[in-house]
C-alpha cells in the first residue's frame, strides 16, 4: 500500500513537471479509482490566465467530461466521486479544498504543505469540516480523509527551481522603483 | 413597516467585538499632584514602558464636580494576583514611596480600538487612542453619492441576471471594471446545466459575443417543483426555495438522489467560477498575443504529450527572459491595456459566496466584492469564514453587503 502512494503520487510529480515545462507553477496531480489512474491534471493558471486553474481542478473537469460523454447519471457521477482518492504534490488551497468536500471526494494525499493557502490544516481546515449535521433538514457538510507529507521534498524541490529561474509571469512587482530609476 | 434604508456596509477583516466585551487588563494607577506630573511620567516611561499597550493613554485628568481635575497615572502592569502591591518592581515602587502615592488596581481596554464606537466604549474605561486606519481600497472608507448610485446599479443588473433563468432562483456574478462603468462578465449558477461541448472548446476559440452570453438553461428536474414553491408562496419552504443556489447548497451533489437521466451537472460551476472563467477567455481574445508566454498558448492545447511541444517551450524560456525586460520599459502603458487577471475590478453577487468562490476571487486578484445577501451557513466573507481577514493570502478584496431592500427578492419577506 505505501509503496502504490509513492507511485501514485510519482505521477503526480510528473504532471507538476509537465506543468514546471510550461512555464506554470510546478503543482500536478492524478485521481485514482479502484487502484487505477482515471484522471490528472496540472496547474494551467497561466495559460488560461484564469487564476482558478489549479491541477485539481483540470482533473476534475477531465472526469465530469468523461462521465458525461459516458452517459453517466447524477447519482452514478456522486457515487463515482465517492470512491475517488486525489494525490497531489502541494495541499489544497481554500479553493480546492472545498471543491474537494463539495463533490464528496473520499481521500486526499498531498505532498508538501501550503502555508499561504492551505484548506487541509495550514489556514483553514475543509477537510475536517462537520459541523452538525442535519441542521434545519439540511444537507450535512462533508469532509475528506487527508494525508500530507508525501514526497514532499520533491514537490518543494519542484517549486524551488521553478521560483529560483524567477517566475516570469508573477505580476509587476509591487515596488518598481529601482527599475524606473534606470530608465 | 420598518422601512430599511439602501445602504451599503463594509464587511472588515476582522469580526467586529462589541465595545463591551473587548478584553481588558489589570494595572496599577495611581492619583498624582498636577506638579509632579511631567516627571512622574518621563520616569514611569523609562522605567515601566508600557509596550503591548500603545493605545492606552498614560494619563487620564477627571474633573471633579465642583473640585480641581485629578490627575491619575497609569504605573505599571498588574500581575495576575491582584491583592499584592508589592508586586511592583522595585523602581515604580520607589516612585510610590517618593510621591507618597496611594496604588490602586484599575482595568484598561488591552487591545487598540478598531472602530469610533469602540474607541468611545473604551474611554469610559481609561482614555486611550484611536488611529482610524487608512485604507487604499475606495469605499471602504465611504462612497460618494455618484459612486454609491453606481453600486446600487451595478447591484441591481445583478439581480436582474440571477432572476433570467427559468423561474429558478440562483446565484448570479458580474465583474466590473468600475473605472470605467464597464461590465468585464456575468454568469450565473451553471451547476445543473452543464454541457461539456460548449464549455470549454467554446471559451477558447469563440468569439467575445458568445462569451458574454454565458446564462443558465436550468435543469428541468428541479424546476417544476420550485416553480411550485413559488406559486404557493409559503415562507416555511424558503430553504427549499432557495436550494439551486449553489454557494447556500454547495453539497447538494454528494447526497442528493437523483433520476437517472445523464448527467449535465457540474457542481463546481458556482456563479463566481463561471464569471471568473468568461472574464479570463475575455482576457485572451482581447489581448491575444500581449502576454509572454503567447506562442505557447493555443497551438498545441490539447495535445498536451507531446514532446515537442515542451521542446518549444523550453525555447520559448529564452524568448521571456527577453521579454522580461522590455516588459520592464513599458510597464505603464502595458498596465493600462491589460491588467493582470482581475485587478482593479469589483464583482457583484447576489449571496455571499461560499469557501470555494471567495478564494477563487483572491486567485483572480479581485478588487472589491459587492453582495446583497448574506449567506449564513457556507459564507467565507463574514458569515463562517472571513477570507479577506486571512493574513497569509498574497491578496486582500475589501468586502460589502449592499443592502437594498426594495429589491424584493423574496428571501427576507
Amino acid at each position: 500500500m505505501e509503496s502504490d502512494n509513492l507511485a501514485y503520487m510519482e505521477l503526480a510529480i510528473h504532471q507538476a513537471k509537465l506543468a514546471s515545462e510550461s512555464l506554470e507553477v510546478p503543482v500536478g496531480c492524478v485521481i485514482i479509482k479502484d487502484g487505477e489512474v482515471i484522471a490528472s491534471g496540472r496547474n494551467q493558471t497561466t495559460e488560461t490566465r484564469n487564476a482558478t486553474r489549479h491541477a485539481e481542478m483540470e482533473a476534475i473537469d477531465n472526469l465530469l467530461e468523461m462521465w458525461q460523454r459516458d452517459g453517466l447519471s447524477k447519482a452514478e457521477v456522486a457515487k463515482n466521486f465517492s470512491q475517488c482518492i486525489l494525490y497531489v504534490t502541494c495541499e489544497p488551497c481554500i479553493m480546492c479544498a472545498a471543491a474537494l468536500s463539495f463533490l464528496g471526494i473520499k481521500e486526499v494525499y498531498y505532498g508538501c504543505a501550503n502555508e499561504k493557502f492551505g484548506g487541509c490544516g495550514s489556514i483553514l481546515s475543509l477537510h475536517s469540516s462537520c459541523s452538525e449535521p442535519f441542521i434545519s433538514d439540511k444537507v450535512p457538510q462533508r469532509g475528506f480523509k487527508c494525508t500530507g507529507g508525501l514526497m514532499a521534498s520533491e514537490a518543494i524541490s519542484l517549486f524551488r527551481s521553478f521560483y529560483e529561474k524567477g517566475n516570469p509571469n508573477a505580476p509587476k512587482p509591487h515596488r518598481p522603483l529601482v527599475q524606473k530609476k534606470v530608465e | 413597516m420598518n422601512k430599511q434604508l439602501q445602504q451599503i456596509i463594509h464587511i472588515p477583516p476582522n469580526p467586529p467585538v462589541p465595545p463591551t466585551h473587548q478584553s481588558t487588563e489589570k494595572v496599577y494607577a495611581a492619583l498624582i499632584e498636577p506638579k509632579h506630573a511631567n516627571t512622574i511620567i518621563r520616569r514611569l516611561n523609562q522605567i515601566a514602558p508600557l509596550q503591548n499597550l500603545q493605545h492606552l493613554k498614560r494619563i487620564q485628568k477627571k474633573q471633579l464636580e465642583g473640585g480641581k481635575p485629578e490627575l491619575y497615572v497609569v504605573l505599571c502592569l498588574a500581575s495576575e494576583n491582584e491583592t499584592q502591591s508589592d508586586r511592583m518592581p522595585p523602581d515604580v515602587e520607589d516612585i510610590v514611596n517618593s510621591y507618597h502615592l496611594t496604588p490602586f488596581i484599575t482595568e484598561v481596554n488591552k487591545f487598540a480600538a478598531l472602530s469610533k464606537e469602540e474607541w468611545e466604549e473604551q474611554c469610559k474605561l481609561w482614555p486611550t487612542s484611536y488611529h482610524p486606519p487608512t485604507y487604499n481600497i475606495p469605499g471602504i472608507t465611504g462612497f460618494s453619492e455618484e459612486d454609491s448610485k453606481a453600486v446600487f446599479n451595478f447591484m441591481k443588473s445583478t439581480v436582474e441576471l440571477a432572476k433570467s433563468g427559468d423561474h429558478l432562483i440562483v446565484n448570479a456574478a458580474m465583474i466590473v471594471d468600475p473605472l470605467f462603468g464597464q461590465i468585464i462578465a456575468s454568469a450565473c449558477d451553471e451547476v445543473c446545466s452543464w454541457h461539456t461541448g460548449t464549455s470549454k472548446a467554446k471559451t477558447e476559440t469563440c468569439g467575445f459575443k458568445q462569451l458574454e452570453g454565458f446564462t443558465s438553461h436550468v435543469d428541468a428536474n428541479i424546476t417544476t417543483e420550485d416553480i411550485t414553491f413559488l406559486s404557493n408562496g409559503s415562507a416555511n419552504n424558503l430553504q427549499q426555495f432557495y436550494k439551486a443556489v449553489s454557494c447556500l447548497n454547495p453539497w447538494w451533489f454528494a447526497q442528493q438522489s437523483f433520476h437517472s437521466s445523464p448527467c449535465y451537472c457540474h457542481p463546481l460551476r458556482h456563479a463566481a467560477i463561471v464569471a471568473i472563467e468568461a472574464s479570463a477567455a475575455r482576457d485572451r481574445h482581447l489581448f491575444p498575443a500581449s502576454g509572454h508566454n503567447e506562442k505557447s498558448y493555443g497551438v498545441d492545447c490539447n495535445s498536451s504529450s507531446s514532446g515537442s511541444l515542451a521542446k518549444r517551450q523550453r525555447v520559448n524560456l529564452e524568448n521571456v527572459k527577453n521579454s522580461g525586460e522590455q516588459d520592464a520599459n513599458t510597464e505603464g502603458s502595458n498596465s493600462l491595456g491589460r491588467p493582470y487577471l482581475c485587478t482593479g475590478y469589483d464583482i457583484y453577487l447576489i449571496w455571499e459566496p461560499c469557501a470555494m468562490c471567495a478564494m477563487a476571487l483572491v486567485h483572480q486578484r479581485i478588487r472589491r466584492i459587492f453582495y446583497a445577501l448574506p449567506n449564513p451557513e457556507t459564507g467565507a466573507l463574514g458569515s463562517v469564514h472571513r477570507l479577506q481577514g486571512e493574513k497569509s493570502l498574497n491578496h486582500h478584496y475589501a468586502v460589502f453587503r449592499v443592502v437594498m431592500p426594495e429589491l424584493e427578492f423574496p428571501v427576507e419577506r
